[in-house]
């Protein structure tokens, strides 16, 4: 399949600062909503973003075109740094309030985007086989990054509860998406 | 007809949150060391990254800055950053010398008495270090500043000429003492701003904070 940052990725493994630049300008916008939406904050996510892009250029030569798509990799890589940001944060100033608020919003506009585009994939027809709440959990977990401790604080249920009810969210979705 | 199992194994199940991004930050480190030594533990992370990877459509673009000419400056040091601790190292050999004065003078803590000094600092940084060897010991003391910020270490380096850096490791609290690198006079010290655990692939990233050249008594 045409897969025009995977090609960028494999030249920038072999040092080439060229490819680097044009990575930079096709995905850094992508790479730049991905942080805002986990880290909430503009200067933390422009400090996050550089962080990103020296790990491109230092790991591109570990990413294998044949595991996946090239945007799926750095968006992984983005995610990770921004998560693990994140648990930093939150795990030096306990009782953090902002991230409980930050996920009930996300389940209704991603589907009606998804809509709206004549795209539903069957991730969103997967999701529909889930209770509401379930998989406004998961779909918010994803997105936003929230951990377990705070999920549970959100929808008001005990840890092992939310642990419980996300790995079989997690077992149907992947049933669903394997018929 | 087999039925469905109720739950995913436990190995897989972990992999999904840690694709979910749900664990904690212990959790999450110890899937990480997971990821490097078992291929099939990786492999099922691969898996659950492509099963969830439609959801990234609801992350919206956002323009970002050009922040090009800051990462650059970080990767590619050998052009801009050596030439720069080389600069620093010329103005601590004068405005350091009575700092340095200062600190050979202190009462030596334990026999052997150090046999060559540093004084770490940068113009921009409020960051100061000094430090001693003596015998097969080197003791890096702070004098000023805080520690690294959330998610971030500082890390020491030496620095032969015009050689590549090469680490001495992550410092993990203000004073520390480690065996002594292969070090002579006029070789360079420098502490940089690195990722949690210190730059990746052994090589500095961030910007150095403070930096000064060995001296013998």
């Amino acid at each position: 399949m045409d897969d025009p940052i995977a090609q960028l990725l494999s030249r920038i493994a072999a040092q080439d600062r060229i490819a680097f630049r044009q990575i930079y300008s096709s995905a850094s916008a992508k790479l730049m909503g991905v942080l805002l939406r986990i880290l909430g904050n503009r200067a933390e996510a422009e400090d996050a973003l550089q962080e990103v892009f020296t790990r491109v250029w230092l790991r591109a030569n570990r990413y294998e075109a044949d595991k996946g798509r090239g945007m799926t990799w750095l968006i992984a890589l983005a995610r990770n740094h921004a998560i693990d940001r994140l648990r930093a944060r939150r795990e030096t100033q306990s009782g953090d309030e902002d991230a409980m608020n930050a996920v009930i919003d996300t389940a209704p506009h991603a589907e009606t985007r998804l809509i709206a585009a004549g795209e539903v994939k069957r991730i969103n027809q997967c999701f529909e086989t889930l209770e509401a709440e379930k998989a406004a959990a998961l779909r918010g977990a994803y997105l936003t990054g929230t951990s377990y401790l705070d999920l549970a604080a959100q929808f008001n249920v005990p840890l092992n509860t939310m642990r419980t009810w996300l790995r079989r969210s997690l077992l149907k979705l992947k049933e669903c998406m394997e018929q | 007809m087999t039925s469905a199992p109720l739950e995913l194994p436990e190995h897989e199940a972990l992999a999904a949150e840690y694709v979910l991004g749900v664990l904690g930050l212990a959790e999450r480190t110890a899937v990480e060391s997971r990821l490097k030594r078992e291929p099939a533990f990786a492999a099922l992370v691969h898996d659950w990254q492509n099963r969830l990877s439609d959801l990234n459509d609801d992350y919206a673009e956002s323009p970002a800055p050009n922040l090009l000419p800051q990462i650059e400056a970080r990767l590619f040091p050998q052009t801009v950053k050596v030439r720069r601790w080389f600069g620093w190292a010329a103005g601590a050999l004068t405005a350091g010398a009575i700092a340095v004065a200062a600190f050979v003078m202190l009462p030596p803590p334990m026999p052997p008495a150090p046999t060559m000094t540093a004084e770490l600092s940068a113009e921009a940084s409020p960051l100061r270090y000094a430090a001693a060897i003596a015998g097969d010991q080197l003791t890096l003391t702070r004098l000023a500043g805080t520690d690294a910020e959330a998610g971030k270490d500082y890390e020491l380096w030496i620095i032969e000429g015009d050689k590549a850096p090469v680490s001495l490791g992550v410092l993990t609290a203000a004073s520390v003492t480690i065996p002594a690198p292969q070090a002579a006079a006029g070789y360079i010290l420098a502490i940089t701003l690195e990722p949690k655990g210190g730059g990746p692939d052994g090589k500095p990233t961030g910007p150095v904070l403070a930096a000064g050249p060995l001296k013998t008594i």
